[in-house]
């Protein structure tokens, strides 16, 4: 069975510094020949924001059908699910959090209606990531972010010990972050350890 | 003069818990004498910050569409209510995707330096921010302040009050909290008559 990795670049500007941060993580991932990546640039996927109906708690679906119907599935069936924003205004970009507010039908699964996310036998062999970039240099520019990506992760059974989180502050102009000073190796062991933990989870 | 307070509901959903609390404030403000206007982001089209900085060198955005008009408009403003909804430990995609549109004032401020708010100008403009969450944690706003702050910063409004009220799910709704339109109401008619007696001087 291949390793899934399910990578969600947030930023709504191309090849900008977070989504250069999460090619890096996942460079080292893809260099291992069991592991298939599928990136996914969230400008692109087409996933409305949620409308607060609150009809998944009793749906255990969405209302809406758009992107999310397929990443839905996509986010179930990943070993690693990798999650990467700018910080705009002092939060992630506006696209990641429609994301995020979508996962609202894993949240009614889980804790409303009490059904499971993953299979039991794949719980606890999954993990998680965010990766965020900030122009400011301020040390508490990640902190209003951080509580929305636990949520996300929370909701699709990946657990607090299970989040890992890369963000780098200072970098604000295009190609910023290729002058950091160690972003990339960070970023590139990162990925090396997360394949070595999923394998050891999945083997287990 | 009379004093403009403008009310953003940034919630998806009408006439819901947030919306609701707004109505209150707005209800007191005019009960204070204001001039109030209420906008729904969801009747509004635009789209999010595209991170493209063109407005770093211009000062403007490129997009021209409803963000721009109501950015027009809260800079016109004395008072200026921003509500959302917590979802997932924030505020709404909605209002995040507006207030990121706020990029091109923040570049005339702090990049081109076209755009400047004195002190004076920061105590007569006041800005609150309104919310419910479903959930009772004591922390369930903490990711919205800083996001908030930011907006009214960029916009040369003082960060007033909060009228924040949580556990929306065991309330059952705004309508049974003892206390929280109540609340809006008496901080909507105060700020106002606040406002105006500072603009008397």
């Amino acid at each position: 069975m291949p390793i899934k990795i399910l990578a969600f670049a947030g930023s709504p500007r191309r090849y900008g510094n977070s989504e250069t941060l999460l090619d890096w993580v996942l460079e080292s991932m893809i260099a291992d020949p069991e592991v298939v990546v599928e990136k996914v640039p969230l400008d692109e996927a087409n996933i409305n924001s949620c409308k607060g109906c609150n009809a998944c708690e009793k749906l255990n679906k969405c209302v809406q059908r758009d992107g999310m119907d397929i990443y839905h599935d996509k986010i179930i069936a990943a070993d690693i699910v990798l999650l990467s924003s700018p910080i705009y205004c002092m939060g992630i970009a506006s696209q990641p959090k429609a994301l995020i507010d979508r996962a609202q039908v894993f949240r009614s699964r889980k804790y409303v209606l009490k059904l499971p996310i993953v299979p039991p036998g794949r719980k606890g062999k999954r993990l998680g990531v965010f990766l965020s970039t900030a122009g400011q240099n301020w040390s508490f520019v990640f902190d209003a972010a951080v509580p929305s990506v636990k949520c996300f992760f929370h909701v699709i059974d990946i657990k607090d010990a299970d989040i890992s989180y890369l963000m780098i502050n200072g970098v604000d102009e295009k190609g910023a972050i290729d002058l950091h000073p160690t972003a990339r190796t960070d970023a590139s062991n990162l990925g090396k350890s997360l394949i070595a933990e999923i394998k050891k989870r999945l083997a287990a | 003069m009379t004093i403009t307070v403008l009310g953003i509901s940034g919630s998806p959903h009408r006439h819901g818990n947030t919306e609701t609390l707004l109505d209150s404030f707005l209800e007191g403000a005019r009960a204070g004498g204001g001039s109030v206007e209420k906008v729904v982001l969801k009747t509004l089209q635009y789209s999010p910050c595209r991170g493209c900085n063109a407005c770093h060198k211009t000062g403007k955005c490129i997009v021209e569409d409803d963000a721009v008009m109501l950015y027009e408009k809260i800079l016109a403003s004395d008072c200026l209510v921003v509500a959302s909804p917590i979802y997932t430990m924030g505020i709404t995609a909605e209002l995040k995707g507006f207030i990121d549109r706020q990029q091109y004032l923040w570049a005339r401020k702090f990049i081109l330096k076209t755009l400047f708010f004195s002190d004076d100008h920061i105590k007569r403009h006041k800005g609150i921010f309104i919310s419910t969450a479903g959930l009772g944690w004591e922390n369930v706003f903490d990711g919205a302040f800083p996001v908030i702050t930011a907006l009214f910063n960029t916009t040369g409004f003082e960060y007033y009050d909060n009228v924040i009220a949580n556990d929306m799910d065991r309330f059952n709704g705004i309508k049974n909290h003892p206390t929280a339109l109540k609340e809006a109401f008496d901080k909507g008619e105060k700020v106002t008559g606040i406002i105006e007696k500072i603009q008397k001087g």
